[in-house]
């Protein structure tokens, strides 16, 4: 077969306007009569608040400081469930929530603005733990549940797969809260053109969806709305949860001027989403000649606040939990629960990144009990082609893991080292 | 208000900059050169890097009036005459460019290391490139663009 890209080293077309600093980001962008935001968030993680702007909106320099009330059509956003709202209205559920925007002719006057909004609130009971946030009893966040997900997988019999175990390891793992510090904080602009359309110029990961929620809390036609995405500087998930963009695109088409914010590295940190922080509890059994025989795991995933893709990443994370080895009887149940935290979304890996924290150090806590070398215990039991899945997929393409693995043995002189009883 | 005079990419500007500017903000709100980039506003990140008087700084940690009588070279400085510096030929050919938000920074942190020193070893490198955080790399390919460009600027 001949190939015209693959194999060769190809030059991406934005390189050189990136070396030569020619790429704009949207910090990067300057418009005429242009005036600038500001948003205020909570401070609280779960409380009933009241917002008074009046002395705010008396500074000089300041045009209008916005709030749910200002919101003309739905107060809500989400890429799954609509569980965002643009403005917290009755009651902010995290620390960072926006509850307002201040636009202002210049920085100063925003910042100015921002010291004197009054929030009054009214704290509520909070829960941190997803654990302690699944129980009947425990603070509720959005609903009557704050479980929002449970994925199931069920294969073959766990009583038998006991049976057959006569190697037994027991152990919860805890995976930490990430942030992706992409190095661009987020920033943005958005305008009105002659005819009315909104537009909105911002990095993101997902134009498309961007251009149908402000469409939706405009109460605008998708025609009426334009997104434009420029460089990207950096993502790795982060930018798929709606920012700055509803609060950009409500200000500009209310004031009819160009409205730009810039977010610091601290309200970036505040504005969007985490890793999913999970704990997971497995028991993972063998056989006297190293074949795993099952495999019984429960996954609790920290969705934070906000929904974002945690019924995504929860399954995926229950979809890898054996990882990649044949394990005849598995029972994994994976949930996704709201917490007062800081919301969790996509991030590099989506659910898959976590479970191998788990599913490794139990292959190592096997092997030590048989007395078995752990690259040998793995190549026992890892997929190969024509291996089937927990999920029931039978893998009939390339599977090179058994190459992998002996690559990375032999780089790091695993084998040889462990026969030396180092 | 204060007066400054300061040199940017070989050009003079006799400016009166808010005695509360940053460096940063008089290189891109007052002179236009969006090239240097802020990440963290906090001298930890080195997205705001520029050469000045031939050390590496990040723009964000020094105040404007400091920069007074300084000579500034920034992102834009670097391609003369259409043509573009080795470091910057060499950052595109190892393909060290990603998301480009610390490239500018890291560009000239590399043009500093080799202009004081043609022959880094790949620890000096390392060290070279020490104060600019790249989210996306993990660095190997800037360790190999800055040996190309070792290489380039011998050439020239």
């Amino acid at each position: 077969m001949k190939l015209n890209m693959v194999g060769k080293n190809i030059i991406r077309v934005d390189a050189e306007a990136k070396v030569t600093g020619e790429a704009l980001y949207p910090q990067d962008i300057y418009l005429d009569n242009m005036v600038y935001g500001k948003t205020v968030r909570s401070t609280k993680p779960h409380a009933y608040i009241k917002v008074d702007i009046r002395e705010a909106e008396k500074v000089d320099g300041v045009l209008k400081v916005f709030t749910y009330k200002d919101v003309p059509n739905k107060n809500e956003h989400g890429v799954v469930l609509k569980d965002h709202e643009v403005f917290a209205s009755r009651k902010a559920i995290r620390v960072g929530e926006p509850i307002a925007f201040i636009v202002a002719e210049t920085v100063r006057a925003c910042e100015e603005a921002y010291r004197k909004i009054r929030i009054d609130y009214e704290e509520l009971p909070a829960v941190f733990d997803p654990i302690e946030a699944m129980k009947e009893d425990a603070p509720k966040i959005h609903g009557d549940s704050n479980i929002i997900y449970h994925y199931k997988l069920r294969r073959g019999d766990i009583e038998e797969g006991k049976k057959k175990s006569k190697y037994i390891v027991e152990n919860v793992y805890k995976s930490p809260m990430v942030e992706h510090a992409f190095l661009q904080p987020e920033a943005g602009l958005a305008y009105v053109e002659e005819d009315g359309t909104v537009v909105v110029v911002i990095a993101t990961q997902y134009p498309h969806y961007d251009r149908e929620e402000v469409a939706i809390n405009l109460g605008l036609p998708e025609e009426k709305v334009k997104i434009i995405n420029t460089n990207v500087g950096g993502a790795f998930g982060a930018r798929e949860d709606i920012t700055a963009q509803i609060h950009l695109a409500l200000a500009a088409m209310v004031l009819k001027r160009p409205v730009k914010v810039i977010y610091s590295r601290e309200e970036s940190f505040l504005a969007h989403s985490k890793r999913h922080p999970m704990i997971m509890k497995y028991k993972t059994g063998a056989d006297e000649n190293g074949y795993l025989q099952y495999m019984e795991a429960e996954i609790i995933g920290d969705a934070g606040a906000h929904c974002s893709w945690a019924m995504n990443v929860l399954r995926k994370a229950g979809v890898h939990a054996t990882g990649p080895y044949v394990i005849p009887h598995v029972k994994v149940d994976s949930y996704a629960v709201y917490t007062n935290n800081p919301f969790t979304g996509a991030m590099r890996g989506f659910g898959a990144t976590q479970v191998p924290i788990a599913h490794e150090q139990q292959m190592d806590a096997l092997a030590e009990k048989l007395g078995m070398n752990p690259i040998e215990f793995r190549m026992k039991n890892i997929f190969r082609k024509g291996s089937i899945t927990a999920t029931g997929q039978v893998l009939v393409d390339s599977v090179p893991l058994d190459r992998c693995i002996e690559a990375v043995d032999k780089s790091f002189k695993f084998s040889q080292l462990w026969k030396e009883g180092k | 208000m204060v007066d400054i005079s300061l040199t940017v990419n070989d050009r003079l500007y006799e400016i009166s900059i808010d005695e509360n500017m940053r460096l940063i903000d008089v290189l891109r709100d007052e002179l236009g050169l969006i090239g240097t980039k802020e990440g963290c506003g906090e001298g930890e990140c080195g997205a705001c890097t520029v050469i000045m008087d031939g050390e590496i700084v990040n723009s964000c940690l020094v105040m404007g009036f400091q920069a007074n009588g300084s000579n500034i070279v920034t992102i834009e400085g670097l391609k003369k005459d259409g043509k573009l510096h080795p470091v910057q030929r060499a950052y595109i050919e190892a393909g060290a460019v990603q998301c480009g938000f610390c490239i500018p920074g890291m560009v000239l942190a590399t043009k500093a290391l080799l202009d004081k020193n043609p022959n880094p070893s790949d620890e000096e490198i390392r060290e070279g490139i020490s104060g600019n955080l790249c989210r996306c790399t993990g660095y190997n390919k800037m360790l190999v663009a800055t040996k190309k460009a070792m290489v380039y600027m011998k050439g020239e």
